[in-house]
């Protein structure tokens, strides 16, 4: 007598036992769970996190990376922005406390003999710069400001300073009072028209003056030749920042370049500028016909 | 019946592949959540760049995170067949689960309820290595299975063996067989014989037990057992193992770290660390260029050396566990760059910084602070008078306090700089009782001395912990006449393009007038000249130098901090469990026989072919010529004198004029008038 639920019972286990049998021999041999298991690991390798040490030290590295170039940044910003100082005033307006200014010992260089007046030779004088420089080791400058001084050093590669200056911050007073350049033309600049003067005019009662007061009123006439300014015109009026207790007006003195139209704004004892415009008047009669006036010093609390 | 039980045994099976399917299924979903993505590529593992640590004269002192990766053609296949018969014979049969291993170490840590073997093979050591932590755990045991199994059908096993040879630990500091080729035989990986390869090969697996420098005997019998596991598995010849057993093995000397640079070095790292982070530290590849000078180091540790080996020598009893220890520092004058640093005697024994730490009593040599406070707030000058006398202070709430000086004598009257050359105790005290001990503290904060310091009147005697590097910082201040430079160890830091990251500046602050600080430049020198630091000079030290020396109770700690134009340089001396220091003569060792011999040898060396320089007298200052008992001007009754510096404006009055019958009695001269006309303070 057959039972067939029990012969296929048989024929089902022959099937797993062999199935079994097969799968044992193709994991002996062919080590069929372990590659199955690694290649489904592989191939869902992407969407797993990256965790463990391997991936800490990359992330720790990507950060201090990271790190680095925030750091980077900052310091090319900064470096920068100084090179991109164009006068020796801006430097000095821009150095604020706890942040100290590196500048290359050429840029220094650059805007000091840029400095349209003398107020850079009080700084430091020519002299003293050729005596670091005979040192043979200075490299850069650093301002640093504190309180109410300003530390210039001359610095080596190392940092040392070669040599240091202090000066007080009330100098800055006095640079913001003194020689400036605006871009624009004489009347964008707040000059009136009665009191523009052209060049030829101006120029040679200029000549006439002896050298400290030109000195006084005038740059090194290299500041306008080495750029390639040319002056065209003068400009009197009544100044914006006072020159401390001296009573003084303001000379604009119009330029053109190949580019754009400047003005130096230089101010004047009262007296030498009435003494100038006297003699302007007297050349400038017999060219432009106009009426001279002198000019007074503007009201205030100057003794 | 063999029916039914045929029946059963394939339900069993049945049930068993089921539930194996089940659980396998559900433990890899369980799992697969945490486990790791794999790199594309087992060379990035070592890619992170070192940090390159350089002293200021160019020297590379140390590298952070360096490894030495070599590729397989570049180890010694002696090493290779070694380690895979040590830790993995299957390693080129299996798929990375050697079950028969795998069995035998299920078998028994069940047998033993815990886990006692991994069975691991080399890729699952690797898969370990690479993302777990070092805790043994069942389900830590069955991820690195799988990641193991990830690494075998993604990489060759080439592969993987490089990355595991080039990754494990083989103990003394040494990660990857290159390194500890070099570290033990110095040589390289591709260079290690068959006994050699056996040796580093048994490492892995306890690389401090078994390691060679610590337990030779255990390391050579794990090398024999390595050895003939090669035998076993084919991969050397039972005679080509005896040959190597009778080769000499060429151990080196273990690499001791004793680099004097280490406690500098650390210390630099720990300040990055701090202030930058510590994977910008270890991961960012900088180049580090520190102040240090190297052949300035390498003298101070020499002289400290030397120095201390010698006193441990004349000393009554030693406790060898414990020997004497030194902190040193020694910074540039003109920049604040620290030069010289020494934490210890030996970076190996101990790494602990006593240079950086303030846990010693500079004792005397905090003196100049309290004598620097009266002379600029209370119009003392050098030749000002205090009476050296036994005095007792009332301190409330305590018993009465007796000062006493180091040899409990008294010499009565005195100028201050003789008493600042002798190291009077009780002078220190009379002037901060004067002073108070809040104006000392603020004079000390000026010199940059950050360290908790006591609101008492014994804070004149040196009773609050200050460290070497506070102490030659604020001996620097002097040596600049006013001018504060903070201490600085970095110089510049660049990225490893070359950019510069950071850059120290120079940083001096005038905090006190030069003619304020001069004349205590001029007491110090007379310390040194004719004072308690007269060894310096009796050491044949030549150059201009001031300084002061400092002794605590029982001789605990001896100080001797000095500065020439150059340097200033401060030496602590004393034992790490604060025992006394005494001779074998029953004295105890003071500031100038225990450190200042070590500042002498030192200074000595740093100035070796410079010429002395002076230290500048500024503008303001004159020198006149003192009684050391009147602080009058000196003349023929004068005993003993000196010459001062004082300021100009200091006026210096001549003996007054004793009555004549007073004069022909020869009665010393000692009354009010006398007193008030001599130089007494100005308060």
């Amino acid at each position: 007598m057959k039972f067939p639920g029990i012969q296929g019972q048989r024929q089902g286990g022959m099937i797993l036992f062999f199935a079994l049998l097969a799968l044992i021999s193709l994991e002996f041999y062919g080590k069929i769970f372990e590659r199955g298991v690694g290649n489904y690991l592989k191939w869902q390798n992407a969407t797993r996190p990256q965790l463990g040490r391997v991936w800490e030290r990359d992330r720790q590295g990507v950060l201090a990376q990271s790190k680095i170039q925030t750091i980077r940044s900052i310091l090319d910003s900064r470096e920068e922005s100084a090179e991109a100082i164009d006068s020796l005033k801006t430097l000095f307006e821009k150095i604020e406390p706890s942040f100290p200014l590196v500048l290359s010992r050429e840029k220094f260089l650059e805007l000091y003999y840029d400095f349209p007046g003398q107020w850079s030779a009080g700084i430091i004088s020519p002299f003293e710069l050729i005596s670091i420089d005979s040192q043979n080791n200075w490299t850069r400058v650093l301002l640093k400001r504190s309180g109410r001084w300003i530390t210039v050093g001359f610095i080596d590669s190392q940092n040392i300073p070669v040599h240091e200056i202090f000066m007080s911050t009330d100098a800055l007073v006095e640079v913001q009072a003194t020689r400036a350049v605006k871009r624009g033309r004489l009347e964008e600049a707040g000059f009136e028209n009665d009191r523009v003067y052209p060049a030829t005019v101006f120029l040679p009662v200029l000549q006439t003056l002896d050298p400290k007061t030109q000195q006084a009123v005038f740059p090194d006439p290299r500041w306008f030749l080495a750029k390639d300014y040319s002056i065209t015109r003068l400009g009197i009026r009544e100044p914006v920042v006072p020159l401390g207790s001296i009573p003084s007006l303001e000379f604009g003195i119009e330029y053109d370049t190949d580019y754009y139209t400047g003005v130096l704004l230089i101010p004047v004892p009262l007296e030498i500028a009435n003494n100038m415009l006297s003699q302007i008047e007297r050349t400038g009669l017999d060219i432009s016909g106009e009426e001279f006036h002198a000019l007074t010093a503007p009201s205030g609390d100057i003794p | 019946m063999i029916r039914r039980l045929f029946e059963r045994l394939i339900f069993g099976f049945y049930v068993l592949a089921l539930l194996a399917t089940f659980a396998g299924v559900g433990a890899y979903f369980v799992l697969s959540r945490d486990l790791p993505q794999l790199p594309d590529d087992l060379e990035k593992i070592n890619l992170s760049l070192p940090t390159e640590i350089y002293s200021a004269d160019g020297e590379r002192i140390k590298v952070l995170g360096q490894r030495y990766p070599v590729s397989l053609d570049d180890i010694s296949p002696n090493f290779i067949k070694a380690i895979v018969a040590a830790e993995d014979a299957g390693f080129y049969k299996h798929k990375g689960l050697d079950h028969l291993s795998l069995m035998r170490a299920l078998y028994m840590n069940i047998r033993e309820r815990k886990i006692l073997q991994g069975g691991s093979t080399i890729t699952q050591q690797l898969s370990k290595n690479l993302f777990f932590s070092f805790k043994r755990n069942w389900i830590r045991k069955i991820k690195e299975l799988l990641v193991s199994l990830q690494l075998e059908v993604t990489f060759s096993k080439d592969q993987i063996l490089e990355a595991y040879c080039n990754q494990i630990y083989f103990g003394s500091g040494a990660y990857g067989v290159e390194e500890a080729a070099q570290v033990y035989f110095r040589k390289r990986a591709r260079e290690l014989t068959v006994l050699q390869g056996a040796l580093l090969a048994g490492l892995p697996n306890s690389p401090n037990n078994a390691n060679p420098f610590t337990d030779y005997p255990r390391s050579m019998r794990r090398t024999e057992y390595i050895l003939t596991r090669m035998v076993k598995e084919n991969l050397i010849s039972p005679d080509e193992k005896n040959k190597a057993l009778a080769s000499p093995l060429e151990l080196t000397r273990p690499r001791e770290d004793n680099n004097p640079n280490r406690y500098f070095v650390n210390y630099v790292i720990e300040k990055l660390e701090r202030d930058y982070g510590k994977e910008f530290v270890h991961f960012g590849g900088l180049k580090v260029f520190t102040t240090l000078d190297a052949r300035l180091q390498g003298f101070a540790h020499k002289s400290a050396v030397s120095h201390l080996e010698a006193l441990e020598s004349e000393m009554k009893e030693l406790d060898t566990k414990n020997p004497l220890q030194v902190g040193m520092v020694s910074i540039e004058n003109q920049s604040g760059a620290v030069r010289a640093m020494l934490g210890g005697r030996n970076y190996s024994h101990s790494q602990f910084n006593r240079a950086v730490s303030n846990n010693r009593l500079p004792g005397s040599s905090f003196k100049p602070f309290v004598y620097l406070t009266a002379m600029e707030q209370h119009g003392y000058n050098p030749a000002s008078i205090i009476k050296d006398e036994p005095i007792t202070i009332d301190i409330p709430g305590t018993d009465l306090w007796e000062p006493k000086n180091f040899n409990d004598e008294h010499v009565g009257d005195v100028i201050l700089k003789k008493a600042m050359m002798q190291s009077l105790n009780v002078v220190s005290v009379k002037l901060i009782q004067e002073v108070t001990p809040e104006k000392v503290i603020k004079t000390a904060r000026h010199f940059g001395v950050t360290s908790p310091l006591g609101n008492n009147l014994s804070l004149a005697l040196g009773t609050s912990g200050v460290s070497s590097l506070e102490m030659a910082s604020a001996y620097s201040m002097i040596a600049n006449l006013g001018v504060y430079n903070e201490p600085y160890f970095i110089q510049r830091i660049e990225d490893f393009k070359g950019n510069t990251l950071y850059e120290n500046f120079y940083h001096g602050i005038q905090r006190y007038a030069p003619k304020s600080i001069y004349p205590l430049l001029n007491m110090m020198q007379g310390v040194v000249d004719g004072g308690t630091g007269r060894v310096v000079r009796r050491m044949g030290f030549k150059h201009p130098a001031a300084g002061k020396t400092g002794t605590t109770n029982s001789s605990k700690d001896a100080w001797f901090n000095g500065f020439t134009k150059d340097f200033s340089t401060s030496v602590w001396v004393g034992f790490d469990n604060n025992d006394p220091m005494v001779h074998r003569s029953g004295r105890g060792l003071t500031g100038g026989r225990a450190a200042a011999p070590i500042w002498v040898f030192y200074m000595q060396q740093a100035l070796q072919g410079k010429n002395p320089i002076k230290f500048p007298i500024p503008e303001g200052i004159k020198f006149e010529k003192v009684d050391v008992q009147s602080g009058t001007l000196v003349d023929d009754q004068s005993a003993e004198s000196m010459n001062v510096a004082l300021k100009e404006e200091t006026i210096i009055p001549p003996r007054a004029i004793e009555p004549a019958d007073t004069l022909m009695d020869q009665v010393p001269a000692e009354d009010s008038t006398t007193s008030e006309l001599n130089n007494v303070p100005n308060h």
